[in-house]
């Protein structure tokens, strides 16, 4: 049988990407296009060869698989592979494609493709999915210690230490810190949820601020108000930002 | 005696009289005052009624005084019947003896009461040290080293993956897991062991982490021969090596040195385990328990604080362990 589907493994330990090497083999439909042994190959590997399937291990070394997800310009289907099952109920409650915990059997692994080679034989759009679990995720994490980013090839991991400004535009957010400004696909209502809610404020419809960073308030008008942050940009706040600072401060 | 002294020369009698009347009276309350130690363990000041105890004390020394007094007059006048001028004295000494009796009777269980105090203090004191070893005992055992079920499932898939590919490598793999295991099991029962055996157990840790990560682990060591026999606590130094793998290894790309020293000085056993770091790594929750918990269990066995110190250099995380010799 001719290979249909194209797989790439990411995991940072060889043995752990050897076993799905392995019983890769006797499926004769999936040809390995490569492997990975962390996020940042992950995310070259991915973008460029645009696999139909991943097979994805969380805890990696700088960024982990989730973090990885956000990256992708294309979304494969994914499988994930992982010892630790925190994440595993959540991803079968948003209905992931699979989740293996390590060590897993051969007939266990079978199933996982199973399922994998239905949907890919449908070609039925993963994107949802992928985002169900992303979104999962992110809920069930406590709170935000960093944000990873891409700028054409380049990959930053932005501490949320290092983050003073986040600015709403249209579907993206702009990200200003200290390590320079980054846009992300991501709602403000998911970084007003998930940063720290001691060290982050949103300020106004389309502003959060590190409450850190506020230089001054001034009063420009009846009721109305304008910040000045540590770096001499102005940002308009509105009332309820307003409320919410004097609390604070 | 004060007795003796006044009757003697205040009141000039003689001596027959002197002696026969405080003797006796010395005597009779003696004997009286055995009682009140039950008046006194009954009547606990430490319980709740307090007036009641009070009451209860009174009316005890009213009626030990009468007692007393009863058997007094009733010895004393039949002993010393010849004698006129005692018989009239004792007569109108009953009030004030009487009165000395109560006054007695406080005495006595005051000096009672100081006896229980004293011995339940005691009996406290014991308790309380008792009380202590056991604590010591229980939070030695809460901070017993527990092995991370996340490393026996990646270990395990590592061997699964050796069946797979390397037959012939999963079966050392599989006895280095089984014997890192049952180290850590018996070193929960030995609260010390030699060093080498500590040791030991500690490289298998990093062998087996060796065949998960490959090159990403070099380990280097610098061990002083005369360091290998001195006692030191179980399991101290494999958390500290997975503590190094943990954040230095899995958050690293490129390979990462573990360099274990130690130096025998002459009161302490200096073991030194380093790691390169990456400063940008941003430190995960919950680091530094297991660390913190190797601080307190060397606090409790050597009643010394801060025996484990960590430094951060600029790519370097340091952990310095002071082990005190014990002498022989």
């Amino acid at each position: 049988m001719q290979p249909n589907f194209r797989a790439l493994v990411i995991d940072d330990e060889k043995l752990a990407r050897d076993v799905v090497k392995k019983h890769l083999e006797s499926f004769p439909e999936i040809s390995l296009a490569g492997e990975g042994s962390n996020g940042f190959e992950g995310t070259k590997l991915i973008n460029e060869l645009q696999p139909d399937l991943v097979f994805l291990d969380v805890q990696m070394p700088k960024i982990n698989g989730f973090e990885m997800l956000e990256l992708l310009e294309v979304q494969p289907l994914i499988i994930f592979i992982t010892a630790y099952d925190q994440f595993a109920l959540k991803a079968f409650e948003v209905n992931a494609v699979d989740y293996l915990m390590k060590p897993f059997s051969r007939e266990r692994f079978q199933e996982a493709m199973n399922k994998a080679l239905q949907s890919l034989s449908e070609k039925k759009p993963q994107a949802s999915q992928i985002k169900n679990i992303i979104a999962h995720h992110d809920s069930k994490s406590e709170s935000l210690d960093r944000v990873v980013v891409k700028s054409g090839n380049k990959i930053t991991v932005i501490p949320v230490d290092q983050l003073f400004h986040i600015e709403a535009q249209d579907d993206y957010v702009m990200l200003y810190s200290t390590l320079g400004n980054f846009l992300k696909q991501k709602t403000m209502t998911y970084f007003e949820k998930q940063l720290p809610p001691a060290e982050f404020l949103r300020v106004h419809r389309s502003h959060i601020v590190k409450i850190s960073a506020i230089a001054q308030i001034e009063l420009m008008g009846k009721e109305s108000y304008q910040l000045t942050l540590s770096n001499n940009t102005t940002l308009p706040v509105s009332k309820s930002g307003y409320k919410k600072l004097k609390e604070i401060l | 005696m004060l007795q003796i002294v006044v009757l003697r020369y205040r009141l000039a009698f003689g001596w027959t009289e002197v002696t026969s009347d405080s003797l006796l009276s010395a005597f009779l309350f003696g004997f009286i005052a055995i009682t009140f130690w039950y008046q006194c363990r009954y009547n606990s000041l430490e319980s709740a009624n307090i007036l009641r105890v009070l009451i209860n004390h009174a009316l005890a020394a009213a009626l030990t005084a009468a007692i007393w007094l009863g058997l007094i007059y009733y010895f004393l006048s039949r002993i010393l019947a010849t004698s006129e001028t005692y018989l009239t004295f004792l007569e109108a000494s009953l009030p004030w003896r009487y009165f000395i009796g109560i006054l007695l009777y406080f005495v006595v269980v005051a000096f009672y009461y100081l006896l229980i105090y004293y011995q339940s203090f005691h009996e406290k004191l014991v308790r309380e040290s008792e009380l202590k070893s056991l604590v010591k005992e229980a939070e030695l055992k809460t901070l017993k080293f527990q092995i991370n079920p996340h490393f026996i499932f990646n270990s395990l898939n590592s061997i699964n993956s050796l069946i797979l590919t390397m037959p012939e490598n999963a079966s050392e793999m599989t006895v280095k897991l089984a014997d890192f295991l049952r180290s850590t099991l018996s070193s929960n029962d030995v609260p010390k062991k030699p060093f080498q055996e500590e040791l030991r157990t500690a490289k298998l840790y990093l062998d087996i982490e060796k065949t998960r990560f490959g090159e990403k682990i070099i380990y280097h060591e610098n061990i002083d021969k005369a360091a290998l026999g001195i006692p030191v606590p179980s399991m101290i130094l494999q958390p500290i090596f997975e503590n190094a793998v943990k954040y230095g290894v899995y958050e690293s790309l490129s390979p990462v040195n573990i360099r274990l020293t130690t130096r025998l000085e002459s009161h302490t056993l200096n073991i030194i385990i380093e790691n390169d770091f990456d400063p940008e790594n941003i430190t995960g929750k919950g680091e530094g328990v297991g660390l913190r918990n190797i601080n307190s269990r060397l606090e409790l066995m050597y009643g010394q604080p801060n025996l484990l110190k960590t430094t951060l250099a600029e790519k370097l995380f340091r952990i310095t362990i002071n082990i005190p010799l014990e002498d022989e």
